[in-house]
């Protein structure tokens, strides 16, 4: 799917300002026509990552390398890249056409050239006939759309996006998301995307770079970091509704999977109502969530409060008492202190663990 | 001065500050009124106030011919010109100093150029006199305009404006290849039009209106402005006569009034907003 040789390699990188540290010491290596998103909490460095990739900062310590060139010097303009603002900065005295060859008319391209250029975005962000609007005569979407034209206009091989949905409202979010990640497999761009939603990384990323206090936490593809979270706090900040994670020493021995202390990781759709005779967690049931095909229960147990996502609707109402379990394959576990995963411990039979992308 | 809740003293108050607004308006106008009714009349007809004294335009005719007028008009275009492509040259570049780069005692030096409102320009004429005169600019249309040129109050205004520009517009300029000359120009230049316009509203009317500083640093007709020429116009030794002295007053001022009508929405609007900021 993507060419052996690295397209962005980070190196070393920290950035501080003072006392508030951006980016603690990160390497990163990004493929050729990846797409890349940047997922964490805010504060957790990964809009000071984008931006040390961009050149709006420069790096304290590392280096950046794009198609094996050090850029770490060079300014934004220098780097071949186009970037969408989470404001979209679109520039509010120019009309939409304007505004998507701005760089083109920077560069000094041919006014055909121009034309031509405008008239192939236009159409890729179906944004004809807006041509000669004013920015703030467009809603949020299109000046969105505007944002994206800008940034493919020019053909660089990487776009960087920081945060491009985020002012959308939730139904357009979820188109936008298809569109983007359409195109750019369509121009076969690289594309480094920065977010705090954990379910727009999990919709369109080929691989998600979690990060976490300016250091990356894990990097993987989606699904690695949903099947095999490296530490705790990936087990709770990838999928919703979250993970439970329980205190083995709270769970009944049944259920304990052997530890004294430590951090046993339950997904809610691997939760399920103990049958007869079956070892179970004792949970009280606090709320119920219907929502079609599945139910989000919400439960109150001796060892915290967890979600199950059941199948169907399943006959629970709200403070009943249940017996909550789960099956030993599915079940992650962690170690209480660092957060770090145990792997797959002796004698179970979950899956063979793969390999989580080069972890740092 | 809630309008809001018509109350007797609130009413009372509103009617108060009805009749001060219209007091300081007529007593503002008054003296426009009066050489609007002098030069349109004989010198007895304009003292004594007589309805009905006959209306002539001798005056202007010979005001008009009593001294080199269009010499002093191109004279003022050239001088209101060149003061204004100075400043808007100097408090751009100073402005966009001051508002996005750092550099050291950038603060202070800041704090210096705004203490320079605190300064009457009448104190520095001496300085000034001298500073010209050793410049060699000693009677020139630049010599008039080279002390306005650096405008403390151009660079603060302009400051200003820079400031309230979105820094991601900067980024997104410099990403599509903008240098930071490229970025004043095609960035913060146009977002701060409307300061610009203001801005040289008030500066045209400031040095079309100025009279002691080109009194002094002038002394041929090649360089003096309006203002000062119609003070060697209207001086008693010359004896000319009121009426005479109103009419050229009023061509002397005609552009200005002119321009401020047109201009009159953008004049206090845009002025009013951009000290907001």
């Amino acid at each position: 799917m993507t060419s052996p040789a690295p397209f962005i390699v980070l190196t070393g990188i920290t950035k501080s300002w003072g006392d508030s540290q951006g980016v603690a010491g990160i390497d990163l290596t990004i493929a050729r026509g990846d797409f890349v998103v940047l997922l964490g909490p805010s504060g957790c460095g990964k809009s000071t990552t984008l931006r040390l990739i961009a050149g709006l900062e420069t790096p304290n310590t590392g280096r950046v390398l794009i198609d094996g060139k050090d850029v770490t010097a060079l300014p934004p303009a220098h780097r071949g890249l186009s970037m969408v603002f989470q404001s979209y900065a679109l520039f509010p005295h120019l009309s939409v056409a304007e505004n998507i060859i701005f760089g083109l008319r920077v560069r000094g391209l041919p006014k055909a050239e121009r034309s031509e250029r405008l008239e192939k975005a236009l159409s890729l962000t179906g944004l004809k006939g807006y041509e000669d609007r004013k920015p703030s005569a467009l809603s949020g979407g299109q000046r969105q759309r505007v944002a994206l034209a800008r940034a493919i206009v020019a053909g660089h091989p990487l776009c960087l996006m920081d945060e491009p949905l985020s002012n959308l409202d939730a139904k357009l979010r979820h188109e936008v998301r298809q569109e983007i990640r359409q195109l750019q497999q369509e121009l076969g761009m690289t594309v480094v995307y920065v977010t705090h939603d954990q379910t727009e990384a999990m919709g369109m990323a080929d691989r998600i770079v979690l990060m976490k206090n300016g250091l990356i936490e894990q990097q993987g593809p989606p699904e690695d970091l949903y099947e095999q979270p490296a530490t705790a706090f990936a087990a709770s900040f990838v999928g919703s509704p979250p993970m439970a994670l329980l205190p083995a020493g709270k769970l009944p021995p049944a259920l304990s999977a052997g530890l004294a202390d430590g951090l046993i990781g339950v997904r809610p759709e691997a939760l399920r109502l103990a049958g007869a005779g079956e070892a179970g967690l004792p949970a009280r049931v606090t709320g119920v969530e219907f929502l079609g095909g599945e139910t989000l229960v919400y439960l109150d147990s001796a060892a915290g409060a967890l979600i199950a996502k059941l199948p169907g609707r399943p006959a629970v109402v709200r403070g009943s008492d249940v017996q909550i379990t789960w099956s030993a394959s599915d079940r992650h576990l962690f170690e209480a202190a660092s957060g770090k995963r145990i792997s797959n411990p002796a004698g179970l039979s979950a899956p063979a663990e793969r390999k989580t992308g080069r972890m740092v | 001065m809630s309008i809001a809740t018509p109350t007797y003293a609130s009413r009372t108050s509103v009617t108060l500050d009805a009749v001060g607004a219209l007091l300081l308006a007529v007593l503002w106008i008054a003296p426009l009124a009066f050489a609007l009714w002098a030069a349109f009349h004989t010198p007895q007809g304009a003292l004594s106030f007589d309805l009905f004294a006959p209306v002539t335009l001798d005056n202007f005719r010979t005001a008009w011919a009593g001294a080199p007028w269009p010499r002093y008009f191109l004279n003022t275009t050239m001088l209101v010109t060149v003061i204004l492509a100075g400043q808007l040259f100097f408090c751009t570049l100073a402005g966009y100093a001051f508002a996005r780069f750092h550099f050291p005692g950038s603060d202070l030096l800041f704090m210096l150029i705004l203490l320079q409102l605190f300064i009457l320009p009448e104190v520095l004429i001496v300085e000034n006199y001298a500073m010209v005169s050793r410049l060699g600019l000693f009677d020139s249309i630049l010599g008039i305009g080279a002390p306005y040129m650096a405008s403390a109050f151009g660079i603060f205004l302009l400051r200003q404006a820079f400031k309230g520009v979105p820094r991601e517009l900067e980024e997104a300029a410099r990403v599509e290849g903008c240098g930071w000359t490229g970025v004043l120009w095609r960035v913060y230049i146009p977002a701060a039009k409307p300061v610009y316009l203001a801005y040289a509203l008030v500066s045209i009317a400031t040095h079309w209106n100025n009279f002691l500083w080109p009194l002094i640093v002038t002394n041929s007709n090649e360089s003096r402005p309006l203002t000062v020429g119609l003070s060697l116009f209207a001086a008693p030794e010359s004896g000319v006569n009121i009426a005479v002295i109103s009419a050229a007053t009023l061509f002397t001022i005609a552009p200005l009034l002119v321009a401020f009508l047109i201009f009159q929405r953008q004049f206090i609007q845009a002025f009013l907003r951009a000290g907001i900021r």
